[in-house]
């Protein structure tokens, strides 16, 4: 229909609504729409500008991009498309760097290049400037899969540097063999003593310096739009030699040492690698280290714990190639297996996923309605359509992603940080390397929608646990038989949903009201997670999860809430994280209240005095810091959104 | 005896993950108590056989735990009936740890060995021991609510006939 000005309906309707979207935007009057990420503030000028981009590019890969069948189940809240502003553009979601490679050659920024680092100071430098250079050319996390490994030859190349000081200094001028000059020579420590001693303090003082300054920089570049922090993670625990010992010991004691007051830093995420005869009984190389990283855990929630055990990450693992160790990106990305041949972490990561809302089909479906036996039958149907428009989003995706030229992701193809990528002309597709990446389809709320179908949600009867594993691997083995079809990585996900929690549940509510245990919540349970709220002993959470870590393989966590302070209790803790392994389970980590008080920076528990210097809540803000969805942001109470501050109040702790 | 909570898995009473059991009554009447309702002998439910099976299986299956810790009111209060739980529990959990708290000072129950405080004492691995007084209150120290109290290694103190601080 034509209005009086030559405007039709529908184009009035989507300029209304793209001139609503500014006006939003700049009178921050969405503030759950400022508040989706939780690292990014919204409500700064560089965020709402951010805002506008990505909002209008949401905007337009709605009308102009996305399949219809894709949008209108979005629309229906059956689906939800991750990044969707990135869509149009064919920019890829996260990587795994090797930064060996890196720095071993040295690289281009685009305004500069980069030499060789001759220490271990400049090479932790140039980490931090390879991250920030990276992020820039996808969305979502950059990783290191094997940091330890990665820098362990600079630590060599520091020590080497020092001795050569001391022995100028000491004048311990005797004959000695260049390739001798290593961290672990005996014949050096007993020809040249002085030297030798004052070289390993000095790498060891080196060491901690520059690992401080990479945490302390990648928590103050705001290099993203809307001055956000770029999403990084380290992997990190497996290597034995002294110099890889020395660079995770260092790693460590900066985190406990903390920021500039000492605070907690909020990245990057840290994930401590546990192997069985490396780190993980007290007669093995790396015990030690190990237990540093329980300590750390204990102080500051990090570092996470992978598990190179599971069978299927084990699968894998070549001892002598530390990049086909399991590692993960902190949100729980798992990228190592590849039927294109590279079943190893770096040079890779996962392309989009696409999340399906699995409480609406439980309430579809489920006795929720009055209904007295659940349509199994329909609910399975309308399961695998979901599932298909879900896939055929990715592969639409994929086209857009695959036709782009090398130059768009300038860093990560002509370094070579996507494998092969330094291979490419600058105007040729990138298809041939983005093939080992994956594409996921995410899920989330089977607790609520098992509550739906049959009264019950999977940790409450062992009937409607069996039905629930059944239905995750009845999407596992969809996306393996797709895989197969479409000779593409197509995984599945147990999607973190930061923003997409509450998203969900709010329209569902909406539709179908409130109901008990489904829907009467602000947020939706994490992919298999048992509810936050249920009671139940530890070890029986996590055995109750285990089993659907295997079938989740673009990633899964799980956690344990404990409530109390862990500092003073690190033998529960070790205890709870080597239990979760030895159930396999891929990525673990625990979670536990941090406070920080406003007036002397004490950190540890703290009700509403502080226990050291008594200023009350009421005169000083007290900062709580506390995990979502893997990752660490400020306070929670100012920078979650509604739903996630709902979630975290309802967490049930193992006290 | 009466029990007036319970918490199946709690980091906060005891180094590992341990239950703990909350025993109704308490005469030392610390001025500040976290909760004086627990003075009352016939505060929370009876203690029955039922109740304490009921525990003591649910401990047993939970492979996670390290041991219990009986807290109160104060459980030296109800000495012989506190230890009799013990044995039972030990009966089903040999080598379950036990730790205990109390108002008194570990020197005044070792005072006599034929007495039900000794008994039960020496039942328990550790003793988190002496009144709250709340001029010393500080809630940042591991397992203890104010600074005179101490967390005793009560088999280590037995051998070097003092009391023997665990460091924590
Ligand atoms: S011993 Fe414990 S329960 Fe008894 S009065 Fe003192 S603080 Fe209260």
């Amino acid at each position: 229909m034509e209005t009086r000005s030559g405007v039709s309906e529908e184009e009035e309707q989507m300029l209304r609504e793209v001139s609503g979207l500014g006006h939003d935007i700049t009178e921050s009057l969405n503030v759950e729409m400022l508040r989706e990420n939780a690292n990014l503030n919204g409500e700064s000028f560089s965020g709402k500008i951010g805002k506008f981009g990505s909002e209008y590019a949401k905007w337009y890969a709605r009308y102009y991009i996305v399949p219809e069948k894709l949008m209108t189940a979005v629309d229906h809240n059956d689906l939800y498309v991750h990044d969707l502003d990135q869509y149009a553009v064919g920019s890829t979601n996260c990587i795994f760097i090797p930064f060996d490679k890196l720095l071993a050659r040295g690289f281009s920024t685009g305004s500069g290049s980069v030499r060789t680092p001759q220490s271990i100071s400049t090479a932790m430098a140039l980490v931090a400037i390879i991250f920030q250079c990276q992020q820039n050319s996808q969305y979502g996390g950059v990783s290191g899969s094997k940091l330890d490994h990665d820098l362990a030859p600079y630590i060599a190349k520091s020590f080497a540097k020092h001795f050569h000081k001391g022995v100028l200094y000491f004048d311990e001028n005797l004959p000695l063999e260049e390739h001798n000059i290593t961290l672990g020579s005996l014949t050096l420590c007993n020809s040249h003593p002085r030297s030798y001693s004052f070289a390993v303090q000095e790498t060891k003082i080196e060491c901690l310096q520059a690992a401080e300054s990479l945490i302390h920089n990648l928590n103050t570049m705001s290099s993203r739009a809307g001055g956000q922090i770029p999403f990084t993670s380290i992997n990190y625990g497996t290597c034995t030699s002294l110099e890889g010992q020395m660079i995770i010991d260092s790693l460590l004691s900066a985190t406990m040492n903390g920021l500039g007051s000492g605070e907690t830093p909020v990245f990057p995420i840290q994930i401590f690698k546990c192997k069985r005869g490396v780190n993980q009984s007290p007669e093995d190389p790396n015990y030690d280290l190990f237990l540093k990283a329980v300590e750390c855990s204990t102080k500051r929630l990090y570092p996470n714990f992978a598990n190179l055990d599971a069978p299927f990450n084990l699968q894998y693992y070549d001892p002598t190639d530390p990049n086909t160790e399991f590692a993960t990106m902190g949100c729980r990305t798992r990228v190592l297996a590849d039927r294109h041949g590279r079943n190893r972490l770096s040079g890779k990561g996962n392309l989009s996923f696409n999340t399906i809302n699995l409480v609406k089909l439980g309430i579809k479906h489920g006795i929720v309605n009055g209904r007295t036996v659940p349509h199994e039958v329909d609910f399975q149907r309308d399961l695998y359509h979901f599932l298909d428009i879900a896939l055929n989003g990715l592969l639409h995706r994929y086209k857009i992603q695959a036709r782009q030229p090398a130059k768009a992701s300038d860093f990560m193809m002509r370094e070579g940080v996507w494998e092969g990528g330094e291979l490419l002309d600058s105007d040729e597709s990138v298809e041939e390397c983005l093939k080992h990446g994956s594409l996921s389809i995410g899920f989330i709320g089977l607790a609520e929608c098992m509550k739906a179908m049959y009264g019950k949600h999977h940790a409450e009867s062992e009937e409607v646990y069996a039905t629930a594993l059944e239905l995750i691997s009845s999407m596992r083995r969809y996306c393996d038989m797709k895989s197969e079809e479409h000779d593409l990585n197509i995984t599945l996900m147990a999607t973190p949903a930061e923003g997409l929690s509450g998203k969900f549940t709010k329209k569902d509510r909406e539709v179908f009201g409130s109901i008990p245990g489904v829907t009467d919540r602000e947020y939706y349970t994490n992919s298999f997670h048992v509810p936050v709220y249920y009671n139940l002993p530890a070890a029986r959470k996590i055995s109750l999860e285990a089993p659907f870590h295997e079938l989740c393989n673009a990633g899964a966590i799980s956690y344990i809430e404990l409530d109390g302070n862990v500092r003073s209790n690190q033998t529960a803790f070790l205890k709870i994280v080597q239990y979760a392994l030895s159930q396999n389970i891929s990525y673990f980590s625990i979670n536990h209240p941090i406070d920080r008080c406003g007036s002397c920076h004490y950190e540890g528990i703290i009700g509403d005095t502080c226990p050291i210097c008594g200023t009350k809540e009421t005169d000083v803000p007290m900062y709580r810091l506390r995990r979502v969805t893997g990752y660490l942001t400020g306070d929670y109470q100012t920078r979650f959104n509604a739903a996630k501050q709902a979630e975290v109040r309802d967490r049930v702790k193992h006290r | 005896m009466n029990i007036c909570g319970y918490y199946p898995e709690s980091i906060n009473e005891g180094d590992d993950l341990r239950a703990v059991i909350f025993l109704s009554g308490c005469r030392h009447r610390c001025s500040g108590c976290f909760n004086p309702a627990t003075w009352n002998f016939n505060y929370g439910e009876p203690f029955t056989e039922q109740r304490q099976q009921e525990i003591i299986t649910e401990m047993a299956n939970n492979q996670l735990l390290g041991g219990m810790t009986l807290a109160g009111g104060d459980p030296f209060f109800s000495a012989d009936e506190a230890a009799d739980f013990i044995d039972n529990v030990r009966a089903a959990i040999p080598n379950f740890s036990v730790w205990i708290y109390t108002g008194y000072i570990y020197e005044d129950l070792i005072v006599s060995v034929d007495s039900a405080e000794y008994r039960l004492l020496m039942k328990c691995q550790v003793v988190i021991d002496g009144p709250f007084i709340e001029s010393l209150k500080n809630t940042s120290l591991p397992y203890r609510g104010s600074s005179n109290q101490r967390i005793i290694d009560i088999q280590s103190s037995i051998r070097y006939n003092d009391a023997v601080e665990l460091t924590t």
